[in-house]
């Protein structure tokens, strides 16, 4: 550590260590408030949310919640509820998986025919980009306060109609 | 009414995303790969030439593949569960089709070509029963 360092710096870095102050504070910068497009979370999110986002998660949250990343393919920011986290296991049409340590396996609510009724195509999640690392986790989603009709905690769990393989 | 104050609107825009299908699908655009291969195949009968011979076999491989491509598109984006209804072998249809695209991939039998040239005109059967003419081309088909 060198002496030129702010001194709340050092500090920081000495209580959390040097990469946890670094991401702790990339991490403050948010996003804390997010609107969400599009439907694939549909029933329990909707097109034109408003979201509240806790940025600070640094590890994945627990099975169900819903989690806003960049997605591994575009780096497009994306929201997905959390099917399986770390060490856990992935059944797939042929055989399974069991995700790393750091990953997690994200999938969207909407069902195909849900989708498909609505005019959109497939929904766009790990069952086409894979796992996806921890590094690209930006926050968990937990509290809708907007449309004021519908402002409330995030449920843990996805929706009967929503339940997927 | 109580709004949302301005400074609390969210600072980001996240994506629930899926894809954005066109709409637009015919499966005279699978038939062309496939007469490619076919063509390809009556080339390759008429000509020894080794190079000749290898350039076809590859691009006879890519025109396949494209071809299963297209009906691929075709089954899982096009056909949907009520199209059943009106033509109850839908799944098999596509399944003996696709199937025939790897024969004539690896095939130089030119029957094998004609078989899968039959099997789409099937499929276009089944395009124009379910009302596809109409709906998933801009103004019905070139006349």
């Amino acid at each position: 550590m060198s002496d030129s360092e702010p001194r709340r710096e050092a500090g920081l870095r000495r209580v959390l260590g040097m990469r946890r102050a670094a991401s702790l504070r990339a991490r403050l910068a948010g996003p804390w408030r997010v609107a969400v497009t599009e439907s694939s979370m549909a029933p329990a999110i909707r097109s034109g949310d408003w979201l509240l986002v806790d940025p600070t998660t640094a590890r994945w949250p627990r099975r169900g919640s819903i989690v806003v990343f960049r997605e591994p393919d575009s780096d497009l920011l994306a929201i997905k509820r959390l099917a399986a986290g770390p060490g856990e296991r992935v059944d797939l049409d042929e055989g399974h998986l069991i995700l790393d340590s750091d990953e997690a396996w994200l999938l969207s609510d909407a069902t195909d025919a849900e989708l498909l009724a609505v005019g959109a195509g497939q929904p766009i999640d790990s069952r086409r980009y894979g796992p996806v690392p921890v590094e690209l986790l930006v926050g968990r989603a937990w509290f809708r306060y907007g449309p004021l009709t519908r402002v409330g905690r995030l449920a843990g769990k996805p929706p009967v109609s929503g339940t997927r393989d | 009414m109580f709004r949302i104050p301005r400074f609390l609107a969210p600072t980001t825009t996240v994506h629930a995303h899926c894809d954005l299908p066109c709409g637009i699908y015919d499966p005279e655009q699978a038939r062309i790969e496939a007469e490619s291969c076919y063509k390809i195949i009556e080339k390759m009968g008429a000509n020894d030439d080794k190079t000749f011979t290898a350039r076809a076999i590859g691009i006879k491989e890519q025109r396949a593949d494209l071809a299963k491509h297209h009906l691929d598109v075709l089954w899982h984006d096009y056909f949907k569960p009520e199209h059943l209804d009106k033509v109850p072998n839908l799944h098999e249809l596509f399944w003996n089709a696709t199937k025939q695209v790897s024969k004539v991939k690896a095939s130089t039998d030119i029957a094998d070509a004609r078989k899968l040239l039959d099997l789409i005109d099937e499929i276009d059967a089944a395009w124009k029963a379910t009302g596809g003419e109409e709906k998933t081309r801009v103004a019905g088909r070139p006349a």
